[in-house]
């Protein structure tokens, strides 16, 4: 399989198959490129003038596959934007990590970080009539904490759970929350995605029962009016909604009367349905389409959400990876830049940690990973893995074998896999790909330490509930399967969320960082844009908060 | 996708040769069609491709250049690059091997598999016939398509996979029409002469058999590779052969509608399958006409 | 003669369950011995993420820790009841998925059906009476044109010209009458070209029987002659090529309806695929068998009713495609 780049060569066969293909089915290419070309006319960008009432939003999604549980389905982001339209929050998270009231007023802050006392705004009401209380506040605080393990509910993973002690209701509009340790990350992931609020009558229902969307009871700006699996979610506007975060600027009611999810799991076919007029949002288009799609009038928004960046979390218990060289060396053997520049457009930035930018914690740490293929083959020399004939090491009669498997949670992860496929081709890595529909995934992905490398996707408001989900302590999702076997990584964990002031916190994140990645733990990819938003230019209005989801309430059409 | 069983229905040995009204030419100077020898040429050339992609394609069909991503077709890219920048032309020549040699194998398991269940049942009879008949029966009650789905999702996503399944799902055309074959011959005096005169059965069959069956299951292979092709592309298509960076035919136009506006990704493989499923059609009828 | 012809049909009736019957136990053997065994192999997989509590449940369900014998027997048991079991993926009964899915992908493929044979009979009306000169060859070239082309390229050509550039339909409601109508064509295309290469075969044949000679020498038009005298003959063997072409259909439906974003049994056996949903693939499997089975058995039980009705001569030698007594006959041609 050698190969050169070359000039082109009129070879002769290739010059008969040309006139072959030409005599026989030059019908069929005109057709074909004629359809290919593809891409009505848009219309105009248009300035978007003032909101107006009424009208019907069409929304193309590629699944819903992860289901209506709303423990196993809130932070997911496909059935995430149908939560965010159904339900409220008590705090709301901007872009860039400020924090705002919604649902809760207000709130005072404990001394110590360990005690908080949220005030609820009054009047509000789920779809159902009953009253969103304090009561109903403490139900899902404890349902977020501690989930239910008897009837199969799981906690929010980025809830800082390994301190809670108790709510308590103390009127009908205080809520007053205490933990055992400072929690500085409590109130900021209020506003996280994971935390909507929900009747408690809904809470109640059996894992089954909550699989069924109309059986969930929000309090958001929508209600559920129809819904069939693996086709359509069909949201109305509540006309007695009043409760929307102060600063989104918009009092009242939806302006949308209805708001349209509808499946279609082709990627193209979302997006040419949106250029041709036939519906009005896509959600997660391919980004090379972005530039052109925005030349023709488009508007195509790219939030980033706060949280990690897109990565690979390796398990240590995933041979080869369970050596450290094998790890840095995979650490230092994916060029960044080039997936940058192939897969994406300069929309996406380069990570320079495991943590977002937008994140105030961020902080630097390129340098630990910096693409190094020299490096990376030393390594793996060190490690005893010889390249045999075909190019792949070899080390006791196993080949260096790695399986990726692309997240359905990125759009582009599939051609990521492949550019990283190649380049760790090159270091002598035997990568085999394989592609997975949200259900499989999910399957067989979660919580199996037998995989060696996984995707991350993950948002996170406050960088306190990190360590939640790096080790295994307090339940915690134990991303590289280290157990209680990394003493550092236990130290840096448990001190971060336990800090009470923000200044030692970031030191501390900023250590976690540095050994996270040097372990090679953590393999950063870039910071990530989960979602995509084509729209229509008839579409205006629409607000992105830190979670990166798009808030329709505030959106209207021509 | 067995389109193979009705073409074949209307094969020579059961029907007068028809030559379409109005084509009462006077006899003619045997002369090769012109889309005989295209199609001859094609089919010359795709093997080729398969056997030796590198003297063909010599861009790197599997690392691209990044920067020369979704370039038009040009001279320097005939059938243009794709979303990772590697030469499409090249990757169609590489993945020859995997989308035609496959079908090769299917129609080969087809054939081989086939072949020995319809010899058998054809001449044991009794019995075995009547196992063999309900099991050709069951592979025909199941459609093609669907069959090698099944088959290809127990063994594994992999193109040699996907070309068993699909070989699979020939058997039963190759069995029957050997089967029919072994009964008329059985049938024609010479053979029963033959058997009087002492022949072994493998006499018969070497002898006789054999020579007779050979055409009907050269048209017949050669026209089930076609479909075998294309069924190998609506599997890879699907997801179900080998994975990328693998380049099967029909893995290049799953993956090149994701991009409309390179529309070059999807025309130059589906050009590809249809010319060269054009040209071993056209051998094919040629054959069944000889 | 309708004692005889009772016989008959009781014989057809009985092998017709035998290949159902037949088809269920290959599907399963298929699924479960061969090798590599992907049922346990699926569940023991740690990679799969199954616990272990999971497995057990599955394993007691189909009897996975017996012999497959065993297990076949239960499993057919189950099927001879009407339980097809369980999917894996959803837990939800396989019976329940398929009603779901199955409205839909009858009507794509009732839409095909129709479009092939309309397509079918155009094409060879073409073959018989556009002038040589004027495209004949053409048109006998199209059957054979359209057999070359995937279907998943008819797909894409006609949802990005129909569907995009001239907005006939939107994708947003593939089940719309004119979105079904398209894929339809897309489906029925290749189908279409199989009915007409026998249809202009036995075409050509009946052309050249005396009686049609006879016909046109008293000066039938060409419409009347095609219709009255040549499609009607030639509508037997078509038949039973209909009747082999509806499993092809379904087959097809996988692809169509991945194509056009539709959600019917295609894309039910496209989840299952990727999910391993072995239950609900054999389902769908054994389905599409007794769909094919009563198909054919009605065509074949039909066949002798039309042929003494439609038959305008005795002198008609047999047609081109062998006016099959049974589906197998037909198949094998040359039998």
């Amino acid at each position: 399989m050698s190969r050169t780049t070359t000039r082109p060569r009129p070879a002769a066969p290739v010059r008969a198959l040309a006139r072959a293909a030409s005599v026989l089915s030059t019908g069929l290419a005109v057709a074909l490129l004629a359809a290919c070309t593809g891409g009505a006319g848009a219309t105009s960008p248009s300035d978007g003038g003032s909101p107006r009432a009424g009208g019907d939003l069409t929304v193309l999604i590629s699944n819903f596959d992860a289901g209506w549980v709303p423990s196993k389905s809130s932070i997911s982001s496909y059935e995430g934007n149908v939560w965010g339209e159904i339900t409220d929050k008590l705090v709301y998270v901007d872009p860039k990590g400020a924090v705002s009231p919604w649902i809760a007023e207000s709130w005072d802050q404990s001394k110590d970080a360990r005690t908080y006392t949220l005030h609820l705004k009054q009047g509000v009401t789920f779809s159902d009539g009953t009253p969103l209380d304090a009561q109903a506040v403490v139900t899902n605080i404890d349902t977020w904490a501690k989930g239910d393990p008897a009837r199969g509910i799981t906690r929010i993973a980025l809830f800082p759970s390994a301190s809670y002690d108790h709510a308590k209701a103390v009127d009908d509009h205080t809520v007053e929350v205490v933990f055992t340790k400072p929690t500085l990350g409590f109130i900021p992931t209020l506003g996280y995605h994971g935390s909507i609020l929900v009747s408690p009558k809904s809470i109640a229902l059996s894992l089954d029962e909550q699989g069924d969307l109309s059986k969930e009871i929000g309090s958001g700006p929508f209600v559920v009016t129809s819904w069939k699996a693996g086709d359509s979610v069909v949201l109305a506007k509540r006309p007695d909604y009043d409760w929307g975060p102060k600063v989104l600027d918009h009092d009242g009611p939806a302006y949308l009367d209805t708001v349209t999810y509808k499946i279609v799991k082709e990627d193209s076919l979302r997006s040419s349905a949106v250029q041709s007029g036939q519906a009005d949002v896509a959600f997660n288009v391919s980004p090379q389409e972005i530039e052109t799609l925005r030349g023709q009038g488009f508007d195509v928004e790219t939030p980033r959400y706060l949280g990690f960046v897109h990565g690979f979390k390796v398990s240590t218990k995933a041979a080869p990876f369970d050596d450290l060289r094998v790890r840095q060396a995979l650490q230092h053997g994916i060029d960044r830049q080039q997936i940058i520049d192939t897969v994406y457009t300069s929309d996406w930035q380069a990570a320079t940690g495991f943590i977002q930018g937008t994140v105030p914690e961020a902080g630097d740490f390129s340098s630990t990973f910096a693409y190094d293929p020299e490096q990376s083959k030393k390594l793996l020399d060190e490690a005893g893995w010889v390249a045999g004939a075909d190019g792949v090491r070899v080390k006791d009669g196993k080949a260096l074998e790695l399986t990726l498997y692309p997240t359905p949670y990125i759009i582009t992860s599939e051609p990521i896999d492949e550019l990283v496929s190649q380049q760790l081709t090159k270091l002598g890595f035997k990568v085999t790909i394989q592609r997975l529909d949200v259900p499989s995934y999910l399957d067989r992905l979660t919580g199996n330490q037998s995989i060696a490398l996984a995707d991350v996707t993950r948002s996170f408001v406050d960088v306190g509930t990190v360590a939640g989900v790096l080790t295994d302590s307090n339940g915690g999702e134990d991303w590289f399967a280290v157990g209680h076997s990394d003493a550092t990584l236990d130290r840096l964990s448990a001190d971060i969320s336990d800090a009470s002031d923000a200044a030692s916190r970031k030191k501390l994140v900023d250590e976690l960082q540095e050994y996270v990645l040097d372990q090679g733990y953590f393999v950063p990819v870039t910071q990530i844009v989960q979602r995509i938003y084509l729209q229509s230019p008839k579409v205006h209005g629409a607000s992105f908060n830190g979670l990166a989801y798009a808030n329709y309430a505030t959106a209207w059409v021509d | 996708m067995t389109t193979t069983v009705l073409p074949e229905a209307h094969s020579p040995h059961d029907a007068p040769n028809v030559a379409p009204p109005g084509a009462r030419r006077p006899a003619r100077v045997r002369r090769v069609p012109v889309s005989l020898a295209l199609s001859v040429a094609v089919v010359v050339l795709v093997v080729a491709w398969a056997l030796l992609p590198d003297v063909f394609a010599h861009q790197d069909p599997v690392t691209g250049v990044p920067a020369q991503k979704f370039l038009p077709p040009g001279a320097a890219h005939w059938f243009g690059t794709d979303h990772l920048g590697r030469d499409v032309y090249s990757r169609i020549v590489h993945g020859t091997a995997s989308s035609v040699l496959s079908a090769l194998v299917a129609v080969g398991i087809g054939v081989v598999v086939g072949g020995v269940l319809g010899l058998v049942a054809g001449f044991v009879g009794g019995w075995v016939d009547a196992v063999v008949g309900r099991t050709v029966d069951v592979l025909l009650a199941v459609p093609g398509f669907l069959l090698a789905v099944v088959v290809v999702s127990a063994l594994g996503f992999q193109t040699i996979n996907a070309a068993v399944a699909t070989g699979v799902s020939a058997v039963a055309v190759f069995a029957r029409v050997m089967r029919a074959e072994v009964l008329k011959v059985r049938r024609a005096t010479f053979v029963e002469a033959s058997t009087l005169a002492g022949g072994s059965s493998l006499h018969v069959l070497v002898r006789h058999v054999l020579p007779n069956a050979y055409r009907s299951v050269l048209a017949l292979s050669v026209l089930q590779l076609g479909v075998s092709i294309l069924v190998i592309a609506g599997l890879a298509f699907l997801g179900y052969g080998d994975p990328p960076p693998a380049s099967d035919w029909g893995l290049l136009v799953a993956s090149g509608k994701n991009y409309p506006l390179a529309p070059w990704l999807v025309l130059a493989p589906a050009a590809v399958i249809v010319v060269v499923v054009l040209s071993v059609n056209r051998v094919s009828r040629r054959l069944r006409q000889a | 003669m309708s004692g005889r012809h009772g016989v008959f049909v009781a014989r057809r009736v009985g092998q017709a369950a035998l290949v159902v019957l037949l088809t269920y136990v290959f599907t399963f053997l298929v699924i479960s011995v061969l090798p590599g065994d992907p049922v346990t192999s699926m569940l023991r997989d740690p990679e799969n993420g199954f616990s272990d509590q999971d497995v057990q449940q599955i394993v007691a369900y189909y009897h996975l820790d017996q012999p497959v014998l065993v297990q076949l027997a239960t499993s057919l048991g189950r099927f001879l009841t009407g339980d097809l079991g369980v999917s894996l993926r959803t837990q939800v009964p396989v019976t329940q998925l398929l009603g779901d899915a199955l409205p839909s992908t009858l009507e794509l493929t009732a839409t095909a059906l129709g479009v092939a044979l309309l397509l079918a009979v155009v094409v060879a009306y073409g073959t018989q009476f556009l002038p040589p000169r004027l495209g004949q060859g053409i048109v006998r070239a199209v059957p054979s044109a359209a057999l070359s082309v995937p279907s998943f390229v008819i797909g894409i050509v006609l949802v990005r010209t129909f569907g995009f550039q001239l907005g006939w339909f939107s994708i947003t409601d593939p089940d719309s009458l004119t979105a079904t109508l398209v894929a339809g064509v897309a489906l029925g295309i290749p189908v279409s070209a199989q009915i007409a290469e026998v249809l202009v075969a036995n075409l050509d044949h009946e052309r050249t029987q005396d009686y049609v000679t006879l016909a046109r020498s008293r000066g039938l038009t060409s419409r009347e002659l095609f219709r009255r005298h040549l499609l009607k003959p030639s509508a037997l063997p078509v038949l039973t090529v209909v009747a082999i072409a509806v499993g092809e259909l379904l087959g097809g439906s996988l692809i169509t309806e991945s194509v056009f974003g539709r959600q019917g049994v295609g894309t039910l056996v496209e989840t299952s695929v990727t999910g391993q949903d072995l239950p609900v693939l054999q389902a769908v499997v054994v389905l599409a068998a007794i769909v094919f089975v009563v198909v054919n058995l009605a065509a074949d039980l039909l066949y002798p009713l039309l042929d003494a009705r439609l038959r305008p001569s005795a002198r008609s030698a047999a047609p081109v495609t062998a006016p099959a007594r049974t589906l197998s006959d037909a198949v094998a041609g040359a039998a």
